[in-house]
């Protein structure tokens, strides 16, 4: 019965996923140790409200990215309006900006003497005890910094799913008699599900795994936990086994998302894509889209750039001299070798699940996209332990050379992190791709490699570049696992701005800061010439 | 990009990444730019090369104990003795053979068998508004008086996340015992001016815009602020503000370290005890007080100006800093009983 797993397109993949895994697996294997004292303790003061500040933060997160992430989507797929062609791309520029940057221009603004409030008291000339913004250094701030910065995940699903509605089932519910609004909530949304809950997916284990943010409001999240447990009580083990409970949630997560796919079969094999014209929205109606579009683009990336550009200016501008470009070429080439080698990843496992209904990988492949949602350096200790085990056991003694210290830990650890972004663009791609082209294909003796090459890669190119560029915003703000797994004097822009970021030196941590968003954003602009070419409707 | 130009790209990191011969492996939580420039002139005096990693104190102490035998790591430089004892603790360093080390250092900054040594020293000390804290108040001023109800709704100090807390909170548990000290920050943290946000700085900040009457917060920040490097709004608010040594008579002011300690399995051991005895040096001492603002270990270099002038004789805590690592878990868990947040 095992036959069917024994030949190249069932078993390599698996051997070859054994190797990512692991890492995983070494922290989730912290649950079968011993269990420490600190537990009590943990349990007595601490885990309840480790416990209800990130579910608060989560649940708040997820409600209003949906909210902005959706309705934003329809407004550009269904509408015409004021600046609509540059909003339409310009929705995902805070992709950019990871949220602990974000985190700390927000109290750069809004703290007590911040630029922001500081700017009120010097207009209306008011005393020091004068306070216009309310505090940010809380759960609703880190739910603000959170969700506009992450928003775009789920942008980009909606509005790719909304393009690929049937025009027909929405024009039938017009004619049956429902509003524009209705239309929206009762239809067009329930019908992209799916989409949208794999964004929210993605959204919900950044929000749980992040550390810089939460850190720096001194909110007590889970994972502010994990880095008490360990720095303070000096109990790694501790850490790890409360990092394995994150990591089960996110399983939990996984399984729900499957679930949730699994009642109803939302492909569009038939789709038929009819020409329509966007309504052209007039008076207030026109003003009130634009600005609905525009807010979220304002609060995730204008304003983090007015603010660090401004430090920049006028404190330090120094940082941009031969090291910068050094430091930015690191950032720049890890970044593509990491996304490179991740999506080949993802589509080698995606088209071999795809190929050969090989269950046994479809679900390592959910295995790994956990390692989205643990903290980085969690995942490095992981990676670390890998490596010192493989150097130990045959590649330090018959290489001579060290897999510790080396650009190969950091490639891994960063395909690890971004798997799961690869992966479900590579799955929402392959959804696109009728099964029956297989069929004709293997009837046309194409399978395999040709199958791969010459059918579906031509046909995945988009979510191929995609997931380039998702994979590349995203290893270049990675911070914590590049810390503790880099070579000898071997830095990145991420690596600089938390240098400075850390001490809370704010100015010198402005120029880095905007590299790191610059340089995110070179991606981006390619993401966004490929989003204003994604209109099938128009192609005909 | 192809397969051709990433294979090169991946080998030619590897290269890079290589050892040299002559050279010192340092694994540092210290990340100023003043210590790059430290570095470079141990190299132009030695011709030694020195090669940093960087990171959080302990994210670099599991990955030297990852690393094990296999560890390039020569030395590991940390501010706060607590790191320090924990490696120590963990067997992975060697005793610090070096007539240097015993006559600049005293034994109460050093490993037990000179397995690490104190570079720079810094005090947790306070810093009060004198237009609302009268001279007389801050008289012989300790730590264990701040929980009196006289400073309720006065008093600034960072989250209990911060490690210089966790040793404070670690050296009252020394002297004090947990009863005592759980007592003690109960009713200190009751008088907390407002919930614990930012760093040190952001403490003395507070204190100077009238948020706070006190705050407590390492001595060199205040250097920082005065040298006008961090911008003429935080020297404004620095001018505002006096600096007041604790416990004077008493134990005397919290001291911790910054220090470096010798890994086991140096595998350049010669050079790493030239770069230690360097950092102990007139020089190299000079530069670490002029640029951080830390207190000098060596009789023959004076703190700098900014910071000397808040008094220099004053009486310093004798604990043993390594009970800062012993008690640190301690010291956690009581702040997390207390709601220290």
């Amino acid at each position: 019965m095992f036959e069917k797993y024994l030949n190249s397109w069932s078993l390599l993949p698996v051997i070859c996923f054994i190797f990512f895994i692991a890492p995983v697996v070494i922290v989730i294997s912290s649950l079968f140790g011993d269990y420490s004292d600190n537990w009590s303790h943990l349990y007595n003061y601490v885990l309840g409200s480790y416990i209800k500040n990130s579910i608060y933060l989560v649940a708040g997160v997820l409600i209003l990215v949906s909210i902005i992430g959706v309705s934003t989507a329809w407004l550009v797929t269904n509408y015409d309006f004021f600046c609509k062609n540059i909003l339409e791309w310009a929705l995902i520029l805070p992709l950019a900006v990871p949220p602990y940057i974000l985190a700390y221009t927000f109290t750069g603004l809004f703290d007590t003497y911040g630029t922001a409030n500081n700017l009120v008291r010097d207009i209306f000339n008011l005393s020091n005890e004068f306070t216009l913004f309310p505090k940010v250094r809380n759960v609703p701030g880190a739910i603000i910094v959170f969700s506009f910065t992450l928003y775009p995940y789920v942008y980009l699903v909606s509005r790719m799913a909304f393009i690929n509605q049937s025009r027909s089932i929405l024009e039938s519910g017009r004619t049956l008699g429902l509003n524009r609004l209705e239309v929206f909530y009762r239809l067009a949304v329930p019908m992209i599900r799916p989409a949208v809950i794999a964004g929210l997916m993605l959204v919900a284990m950044e929000t749980l795994s992040d550390f810089g943010a939460v850190d720096h409001f001194a909110i007590s999240t889970f994972t502010t936990g994990i880095f008490r447990t360990w720095y303070g009580m000096y109990d790694i083990h501790t850490a790890k086994q409360l990092a394995s409970l994150l990591l089960i949630i996110a399983i939990m997560f996984i399984i729900a998302e499957k679930y949730s796919r699994k009642n109803a079969d939302y492909s569009f094999a038939g789709s038929v894509f009819r020409q329509f014209d966007p309504l052209k929205l007039k008076g207030y109606k026109n003003f009130l889209a634009f600005l609905f579009c525009f807010f979220p683009i304002f609060i995730g990336f204008i304003l983090p750039i007015l603010e660090l550009s401004y430090w920049a200016f006028n404190y330090k501008l120094d940082f941009f001299n031969e090291r910068f470009i050094t430091t930015a070429w690191n950032s720049f080439y890890l970044a593509i070798i990491s996304a490179f080698m991740c999506t080949c990843l993802a589509i080698i496992i995606n088209f071999s699940v795809r190929y050969k209904s090989n269950n046994v990988l479809k679900f390592l492949s959910s295995f790994l996209t956990v390692g989205y949602a643990v903290p980085g350096i969690i995942l490095a200790i992981g990676v670390m332990q890998l490596l010192t085990f493989l150097d130990a056991s045959f590649v330090g003694k018959y290489l001579n050379f060290l897999l510790t210290g080396s650009l190969i830990g950091l490639i891994l650890a960063y395909i690890i992190k971004s798997y799961a972004l690869a992966s479900s663009t590579i799955e929402s791609g392959y959804q696109r791709v009728n099964i029956r082209l297989d069929d004709v294909a293997k009837s046309l003796k194409s399978s395999g490699w040709s199958l791969l090459s010459s059918v579906h890669l031509p046909l995945l190119k988009t979510s191929f570049l995609t997931s380039v560029l998702l994979v590349v915003s995203e290893v270049i703000k990675e911070l914590p696992a590049t810390l503790i797994l880099r070579p000898f004097n071997f830095d990145t822009l991420a690596v600089y701005t938390y240098i400075f970021a850390a001490e809370e030196r704010m100015y010198d941590a402005a120029a880095p800061s905007i590299s790191i968003v610059m340089i995110g954003l070179l991606p981006i602009i390619i993401l966004t010439r490929m989003i204003r070419t994604s209109r099938p409707a128009r192609r005909d | 990009m192809n397969i051709k130009s990433i294979s090169i790209a991946l080998i030619f990191s590897f290269i890079s990444s290589m050892v040299f011969a002559n050279e010192v492996n340092v694994y540092t939580s210290r990340h100023y730019d003043s210590d790059a420039e430290l570095y470079s002139s141990f190299t132009a005096d030695t011709g030694i090369k020195v090669n940093i990693i960087s990171g959080k104190g302990k994210a670099l102490m599991e990955r030297l104990k990852s690393e094990g035998p296999n560890s390039p790591a020569d030395v590991f430089i940390t501010v706060d003795a607590g790191n320090l004892w924990k490696v120590q603790k963990d067997g992975m360093f060697q005793s610090i053979s070096s007539s240097v080390v015993e006559s600049v250092v005293p034994t109460n900054l050093r490993g037990p068998n000179d397995e690490w040594v104190a570079i720079a020293k810094r005090s947790r000390v306070m810093y009060y508004n004198p237009l609302t804290v009268s001279a007389d108040e801050m008289e012989n001023l300790a730590y264990e008086h701040l929980s009196d109800a006289k400073w309720i709704g006065r008093i600034a100090i960072r989250s209990s996340g911060n490690m210089y807390n966790q040793s404070l909170v670690a050296s009252l548990i020394s002297n004090n015992g947990v009863a005592d000290t759980e007592a003690w920050a109960h009713r200190f943290v009751g008088n907390f001016a407002r919930k614990p946000e930012g760093n040190d700085r952001a403490q003395i900040m507070a204190v100077a815009n009238g948020e706070a009457d006190i705050a407590i917060a390492n001595s060199y920040y205040i250097g920082l602020m005065l040298s006008g490097k961090k911008g003429d709004e935080q020297r404004a608010a620095a001018r505002k503000v006096n600096l007041h040594f604790p416990s004077q008579a008493g134990r005397g002011a919290h001291i911790n370290v910054s220090g470096i300690g010798l890994m086991k399995n140096s595998p350049n051991k010669a050079n790493a005890i030239k770069f230690i005895e360097f950092l102990l040096s007139d020089k190299a001492q000079e530069h670490i007080v002029n640029n951080t603002y830390e207190y000098p270990l060596s009789a023959n270099v004076a703190p700098s100006d900014l910071i000397a002038q808040f008094g220099t004789g004053f009486k310093e805590d004798q604990t043993s800093v390594t009970d800062y690592g012993k008690f640190n878990p301690e010291a956690v868990k009581l702040m997390d009983r207390v709601g220290w947040q």
